[in-house]
C-alpha cells in the first residue's frame, strides 16, 4: 500500500479538531453558587473524570470522516503481485515507405529485411505488419501465416509521404493495448532525422514492447531539390506571368545546376543556377507560354543525386482573360480614376482592365459583369443605381467605395448606409495633416504595402464603422479603412479620396501594392488553392454546400473518391504527388498540383544516441524471444488506486454523523 | 404566586385567612368550663384547685383541671445564614422562610397569642420579644422583612442563649435549611424542649437540594464557606441523593426521638398548601 500524493496526510492533523470540540470545550464549567457543600465529596479523579469525552459516538464518526477525506485526498492504492500468464509475445514488422525510401535501394532493402523477420520467426508465432508513412497503417492483422505477412511485406510501394515516427509508436501504443501482450517490433526505416516528432514523449512505448531498430541507411547522402515554386494560381497576361523557384541542396557539396520550367511536358525555359555548399539559389522565370485553361508545370533541376523524385516540383496555373473591374466617379474629378488606373496598369499581372464610367453614365450598367466596383468620391448616386450596387453587393459582389469632399456633403455612405459625421481638413489645423496610427496586418492589401507608414491624410470622412472589421485607423482614431460584410458580398470603405488632394497615398509606391492586392481581395482570385503537399487536405465544400456533389479525379485520371464520399466528404486528403483536378460543391473547376513534403528531401539521419534512447527506452526487453515455445509468464506489480472507496465512506459517515448530531441536538435542546 | 405579593402582612394574610384551626390549643390549663382530667395532689399545688367534693366522698385529695384555649406564647426563630439565600428557581430560601415566619406569626396574632421573633444565624441577629400588644405583628413582620442572609449557620451558639429570651413556656418555630448534623442539631434545639416548650422544625429546602441536576461537571461554591468543589454529574445524582436523603430521614428521626416536631417544606411547594397539610396532621395528633 501506498500513497500517491502523500503531503495530503498532513490533514491529518484536522483531526485534533472534533477532539477540542468535544473534551477540551465541554471542560468549561461556570461556577455554581450552593448552599452547602457538606454533602459533595473531593474527589482526586474528578478532573480528568471532567474530560471524558462526551457524545462518543458521534466525535467518532467525525474523527471517521475527516480520516477519510484526508485518506482519500491522499490517493492511496494497493499493489498486487499478480503471476500473469501474458501469452505468446506478439511480432510488429514495421516497414518505412515514406518519400526518402525512393532513394537507392531503401525500400527494396527495408522489404527484404522484413520479409526475414518473417521468415525466421516460429510457426507458431504471430506477427503484424505496418506500414510507415505519413499515417502508420496496419497492414495485416495478427497472424501466423508467413505467406500472408510475406505478401503483406510485398504489398508495400514507394509513397510519398512523411516520415512520423511519432505516428508509429503511437501505432504501437495502441497495438500493445490492445492486445495485451509483449511486443517484439522491428522498424525498417532509413532513420530521417526530419521525421522525428516535436517532443521525445511522443515516442515513448509502453512496458512490454522491445524495439529493435534496423537503418537501411548508414549515412546521409548528397541531395539536390526544388524546394518552393511561387507562381500566380492565374495567369492573366502570359508575358508578365512570373515564376519564382527556389533550389536547395543537402549534404551537398557547391554545385552548378540548370533549373528549367517545363509546362504540360514542354520545357519553356532553362537557367543556370549555382549553389553554395548546402545552399540554395532562387530562379526567376518571367513568361509562361501556355493555353487558355489549366495547364501542368512544374520547375525541374538537372543532374543525379540520390533522391530524384524531389528534383522536380509540380504547380498548375490558370491562363485566363483579365477580369473587368468597374470604377465609378465623379465627372469633375479627373485624378481619382487617373492614379487608381495607373496603379492597377503597374502592377506585375494585368489580372484586371478597369472600366473607368462617370456617374451620370453608370445607370444602365450590367454590375454583374464586373469582378469589383469602385465608387470614387461620389456625391450624385442615383437612386437606382445606388440600388443596383446594393444588389449586386448582395449577391457576392464587392465594392470599394473611397469617401471624398463630394461624399462628406452626403447623409451616409453608399451601400453601407453607414451615417456621415463630418469631414474633417487636417491642413486646417496645426498639424496640417495626419496620418496612419493602427493598421490590420493580417489584412493582406494593407500588409502587402508595407502599412502605410509616411502617407500623409489631409482630409478624411469620419464614420462610426458599425459592425465593421476596422483595417486601419488615423492618429486621431477616424476609422481610414474598413470593411463590411453585406449579404453575400463585402464592401470596403476607405475614409479618403484616391487622388493626391485628400492624401499623398497615390504619390507611393504603396499605393500600387494597395491597389493590386485590394483588388484580388475584393475579386476573390487568391483565394484559390493551386498546390498542396502530400497528406494536407483539400477542402472540398463549405458548411452551406452539404447537398450539392463534388469530385476528385487523380493524377491517374481515376475518381479518387467513392460516391458516398463525394456526397459527404468535406475534405479530401492527398497522399501521393501529381495533380489533381477537384470539381467543388460551388462549380469551380481547379487542378491542384500535389508534392511531397520536401522535409523528405533532407536525408540526414537520427543520430545514433538518439535511436539508442529510443529503443532502449522500449520498456523491457522480452526474453523469451519468439518460437513455438516461447511464452511470457512474469510477475507484474499491479497498482489499484482505491480513493473513490473512500470518499464514499467519507459520504456515509457524513450521513450518519449528521442523523446522530440532529438526534444529540435534539436531546440537548429538550435538555 | 407568593413572590408575586410584596407584602409581607398581605403573603400571611392571604395563606392564613380561611384556615379551619389554629396552630395550637394551649398547652396550659386554666379556669374554663371544659373538664380535662383529675390529678393527684403534689405538695405545692394550688389548693384553690382541689375537688373538695371528691376528697369528702374518697379522702382522696385530687385537682380537678380543665382545658383552656388561651394565651400561649410562639416564638419564630428564623435562620438568616448565607445558605438560605439560595434558590433555583424565583423564590429562594429566605424568602420562603420569611413568608412562613409571617404566616406563622399572623396566625398566632389571629388567635391573641404572643408572638415573637428571633432572627439567627451564627448568633442572634433580631429578636422580638413575644407580645400581645397592639402592633406586635407590624414588628414582627419588620423584623422577618429585615432578615438578610449574613454570615454562616451556628445553632450551638444562638440557641444558648435562646434560653434567656424563653421565660414563659410555648411554641419554638424553628425555620432553617439545617445544614449541619442532625446530632448537632438536635443537641442544640433540644435544650428548648426541657423546658416545656414544644418545638417545631420546619426544614425549608430548595428543590435542587434535595434533587440536583447537573448537566456537566461543576466548580460548586459554598455560600457559607466560600469552599469550592468539583462536582460531577454522575455524583450529583448518584452519591448525593443519597446522603441528602439519609440526612433528611436522620434529622426527622433524631427530632421524632427528641419529642420534637419536624416538617420538611420544599420550596417549590405553595405555603398555603404545605401549611395546611402541617396543621391538619398536627390537628389530628390531639
Amino acid at each position: 500500500m501506498g500513497f500517491l500524493a502523500p503531503w495530503f496526510l498532513a490533514g491529518l492533523a484536522a483531526l485534533g479538531l472534533p477532539i477540542y470540540v468535544h473534551l477540551l470545550r465541554q471542560h468549561k464549567t461556570e461556577p455554581l453558587p450552593f448552599s452547602s457543600l457538606m454533602f459533595f465529596e473531593q474527589r482526586t479523579q474528578s478532573s480528568i473524570k471532567h474530560r471524558r469525552l462526551r457524545y462518543l459516538m458521534l466525535m467518532a464518526l467525525r474523527l471517521l470522516l475527516l480520516f477519510l477525506i484526508v485518506l482519500a485526498f491522499a490517493n492511496p492504492f494497493w499493489k498486487s503481485t499478480a503471476l500473469i500468464n501474458r501469452g505468446e509475445p506478439l511480432l510488429v514488422v514495421g516497414v518505412d515507405h515514406s518519400f526518402s525510401m525512393r532513394s537507392g535501394t531503401r525500400l527494396a532493402d527495408a522489404k527484404q529485411g522484413a520479409a526475414g523477420i518473417i521468415a525466421a520467426k516460429g510457426g507458431g508465432a504471430r506477427a503484424q505488419v505496418i506500414s510507415l508513412g505519413n499515417n502508420a497503417d496496419v497492414l495485416t492483422k495478427p497472424e501466423q501465416d508467413k505467406s500472408i505477412l510475406r505478401a503483406a511485406i510485398e504489398s508495400i510501394q514507394a509513397g510519398d509521404g512523411k516520415t512520423n515516427f511519432g505516428e508509429f509508436s503511437r501505432a504501437i501504443r495502441s497495438i500493445s493495448n490492445a492486445a495485451q501482450v509483449p511486443l517484439q517490433v522491428h522498424l525498417f526505416s532509413d532513420f530521417q532525422r526530419t521525421g522525428l516528432p516535436a517532443g521525445f514523449n511522443d515516442l515513448q512505448l509502453p512496458t512490454g514492447v522491445e524495439l529493435k531498430l534496423h537503418p537501411v541507411a548508414n549515412r546521409a547522402e548528397t541531395n539536390y531539390a526544388v524546394e518552393t515554386v511561387s507562381a500566380p494560381a492565374t495567369v492573366w497576361d502570359t508575358k508578365k506571368a512570373r515564376v519564382q523557384a527556389t533550389v536547395a541542396g543537402y549534404e551537398s557539396p557547391a554545385a552548378k545546376k540548370t533549373v528549367s520550367l517545363v509546362v504540360n511536358g514542354r520545357a519553356l525555359q532553362s537557367k543556370p543556377v549555382e549553389l553554395a555548399a548546402n545552399g540554395r539559389a532562387t530562379v526567376e522565370f518571367i513568361g509562361i507560354e501556355a493555353n487558355y485553361g489549366f495547364a501542368k508545370c512544374e520547375i525541374r533541376i538537372d543532374g543525379n543525386d540520390a533522391l530524384p523524385g524531389d528534383d522536380r516540383m509540380l504547380f498548375a496555373i490558370e491562363r485566363a482573360d483579365p477580369k473587368k473591374a468597374l470604377m465609378i466617379h465623379e465627372s469633375r474629378d479627373g485624378r481619382s480614376p487617373l492614379y487608381y488606373k495607373a496603379a492597377l496598369g503597374s502592377a506585375g499581372e494585368s489580372a484586371f482592365t478597369l472600366d473607368v464610367v462617370p456617374v451620370e453614365q453608370a445607370g444602365g450598367l450590367n454590375l454583374s459583369r464586373y469582378a469589383f466596383v469602385v465608387a470614387a468620391d461620389v456625391l450624385s448616386l442615383p437612386s437606382s443605381l445606388e440600388a443596383s450596387l446594393t444588389k449586386y453587393v448582395q449577391t457576392g459582389g464587392s465594392v470599394m467605395i473611397a469617401l471624398g469632399p463630394s461624399s462628406a456633403r452626403r447623409n451616409r455612405v453608399p451601400v453601407t448606409g453607414d451615417p456621415v459625421s463630418e469631414g474633417k481638413y487636417y491642413s486646417r489645423d496645426g498639424a496640417r495633416f495626419d496620418t496612419v496610427g493602427h493598421v490590420d496586418t493580417t489584412f493582406a492589401p494593407i500588409a502587402k504595402a508595407s502599412g502605410w507608414q509616411g502617407v500623409r491624410f489631409y482630409y478624411s470622412v469620419r464614420t462610426p464603422a458599425a459592425n465593421a472589421r476596422v483595417l486601419a485607423r488615423l492618429t486621431d482614431e477616424t476609422p481610414l479603412l474598413y470593411e463590411k460584410k453585406i449579404g453575400e458580398g463585402r464592401a470596403v470603405v476607405f475614409a479618403s479620396g484616391l487622388d493626391n488632394l485628400t492624401n499623398d497615398f497615390p504619390q507611393f509606391p504603396a499605393f500600387v501594392a494597395f491597389a493590386e492586392q485590394s483588388a484580388r481581395y475584393l475579386a476573390g482570385v487568391d483565394e484559390r488553392q493551386s498546390v498542396a503537399a502530400v497528406g494536407s487536405s483539400i477542402e472540398l465544400r463549405t458548411q452551406r454546400e452539404t447537398a450539392l456533389g463534388v469530385e476528385v479525379m487523380d493524377p491517374d485520371g481515376k475518381r479518387a473518391m467513392s460516391l458516398s464520399e463525394a456526397a459527404r466528404a468535406s475534405s479530401f486528403m492527398v497522399t501521393r504527388e501529381g495533380f489533381f483536378e477537384v470539381r467543388r460543391a460551388n462549380g469551380r473547376h481547379e487542378m491542384i498540383a500535389v508534392n511531397a513534403d520536401r522535409r523528405e528531401s533532407d536525408l540526414g539521419l537520427i543520430p545514433e544516441e538518439t535511436r539508442s534512447l529510443w529503443s532502449g527506452a522500449a520498456g523491457e526487453t522480452v526474453q523469451a524471444g519468439i518460437g513455438p515455445a516461447a511464452s511470457s509468464k512474469k510477475e507484474e506489480e499491479q497498482v489499484h488506486p482505491y480513493w473513490w472507496h473512500l470518499m464514499f465512506a467519507a459520504l456515509l459517515a457524513a450521513v450518519v454523523e449528521t442523523i446522530v448530531a440532529s438526534r444529540y441536538l435534539g436531546v440537548e435542546q429538550e435538555a | 404566586m407568593l413572590a408575586a405579593v410584596n407584602g409581607l402582612d398581605l403573603v400571611a394574610k392571604t395563606v392564613v385567612d380561611g384556615f379551619v384551626a389554629g396552630l395550637h390549643r394551649s398547652p396550659d390549663f386554666g379556669f374554663s368550663q371544659e373538664f380535662a382530667e383529675y390529678r393527684s395532689y403534689t405538695p405545692g399545688d394550688d389548693l384553690r384547685q382541689v375537688d373538695w367534693n371528691v376528697f369528702a366522698r374518697s379522702e382522696r385529695i385530687v385537682l380537678k383541671r380543665y382545658r383552656g384555649e388561651t394565651n400561649s406564647q410562639l416564638t419564630v426563630m428564623l435562620d438568616a445564614s448565607n445558605s438560605m439565600a439560595y434558590g433555583s428557581h424565583g423564590v429562594s430560601k429566605i424568602d420562603y422562610a420569611r413568608y412562613l415566619a409571617a404566616s406563622l406569626s399572623y396566625m398566632a396574632t389571629q388567635q391573641r397569642d404572643a408572638c415573637g421573633l428571633i432572627v439567627f444565624d451564627d448568633e442572634v441577629r433580631n429578636f422580638v420579644p413575644p407580645s400581645t400588644r397592639q402592633g406586635q405583628l407590624h414588628r414582627l413582620l419588620h423584623g422577618i422583612e429585615h432578615a438578610e442572609p449574613k454570615a454562616r449557620t451556628d445553632f450551638l451558639r444562638p440557641f444558648q442563649h435562646f434560653q434567656e429570651f424563653m421565660k414563659r413556656r410555648g411554641i419554638a418555630a424553628v425555620i432553617s435549611d439545617f445544614w449541619a448534623q442532625p446530632e448537632a442539631i438536635v443537641k442544640a434545639v433540644a435544650p428548648l424542649r426541657f423546658r416545656g416548650n414544644e418545638v417545631i422544625l420546619f426544614h425549608v429546602l430548595d428543590p435542587q437540594e434535595v434533587r440536583p441536576k447537573l448537566r456537566g461537571p461543576a466548580i460548586l461554591i459554598d455560600m457559607e464557606t466560600n469552599d469550592s468543589l468539583e462536582v460531577s454529574p454522575d455524583y450529583a445524582r448518584e452519591e448525593y441523593r443519597q446522603k441528602i436523603d439519609a440526612h433528611i430521614t436522620d434529622l426527622r428521626d433524631h427530632t421524632k426521638r427528641a419529642g420534637m416536631d419536624y416538617f420538611q417544606i420544599p420550596t417549590d411547594r405553595p405555603l398555603d398548601e404545605a401549611l395546611r397539610e402541617y396543621l391538619s396532621i398536627r390537628q389530628g395528633r390531639f
